[in-house]
């Protein structure tokens, strides 16, 4: 490990257990029978306490059980009567936005809208579904009030439902 | 049945959430057309179909649940919940349910 790594708690904790991994993979072939199987993975591990206050977002496909990889969502803030794009992001293979949503300067109170693009997400999946879908544009209108707090919001949705809290 | 119905439950007491304003738009047009505008009664539910069988269609509509108003919570994540669905067979029943509390907000169609 590099001496700048030791500086990097969350790049440290990954490697650690990415080495925990390692480990497993050397028992014995009849020990793994023990161990349910690993879930549908949606992120590695992510230290988020102590970070600066943010707005981050992670979509879950509940029908398929995986992160929501490639779902588009128009991030936007509503400014008089009408919410006006700040800008699109599409979710990693996390299920997350490559960089928070707000961050910084630009986490500021206010009413926001995220857009996902449901239906595009489930047509490019090939899920068989009536036309036009039951859920197609979700709009999930959020508020920050206090931005000394970062808000972490979880989105799980398939194509029959939707939940969105704050997660941290 | 058909047409559309909701029912309101507040996961912070388990219970039904009674005198939650409720509006149903019509959001194929814009602006969106305001169809019903009315409260849950003490079952959480509304005393008629917010989308009454007679004036079952399809289309693409929108619910929105004041929730601010009812949990006056200062760092609530939601004051109006919408939810923007579509009746794709105007014979089918739209049963959509929300389950909510300051910070935690679902809906399905259910039956």
């Amino acid at each position: 490990m590099a001496d700048g790594d030791l500086l990097q708690p969350a790049r440290r904790q990954f490697a650690l257990s990415g080495l925990a991994l390692g480990a497993a993979a050397l028992l014995p072939a009849g020990a793994s029978a023990q161990t349910p199987a690993a879930p549908a993975q949606a992120s590695g591990p992510i230290v988020l306490h102590g970070v600066s206050p943010r707005l981050t977002v992670h979509a879950l496909d509940t029908f398929h059980g995986a992160a929501a990889t490639g779902l588009r969502i128009d991030f936007s803030k509503l400014e008089g009567a009408s919410y006006k794009l700040i800008r699109t992001v599409t979710a990693n293979a996390n299920g997350r936005s490559d960089e928070p949503l707000l961050i910084g300067e630009s986490y500021q109170a206010g009413d926001y809208e995220l857009l996902l693009h449901v239906d595009e997400y489930f047509s490019r999946k090939e899920a068989k579904l009536p036309t036009p879908p039951f859920l197609s544009k979700v709009p999930v209108r959020i508020k920050v009030v206090n931005v000394a707090e970062r808000i972490h919001l979880p989105i799980q949705f398939g194509p029959w439902s939707y939940t969105y809290s704050r997660g941290s | 049945m058909t047409g559309i119905t909701t029912h309101v439950l507040d996961i912070t007491t388990g219970r039904p959430l009674p005198g939650l304003q409720i509006e149903l738009y019509d959001v194929a047009t814009d602006p969106p057309t305001l169809l019903n505008k009315t409260r849950t009664n003490p079952d959480g539910r509304t005393d008629t179909p917010i989308l009454p069988a007679a004036s079952a269609r399809t289309g693409q509509f929108e619910l929105r649940f004041h929730v601010g108003d009812h949990f006056k919570a200062s760092d609530g994540l939601s004051d109006v919940v919408p939810v923007r669905f579509a009746i794709f067979d105007a014979a089918h029943h739209y049963h959509v349910p929300m389950l909510c509390s300051p910070w935690f907000f679902s809906t399905y169609r259910g039956s």
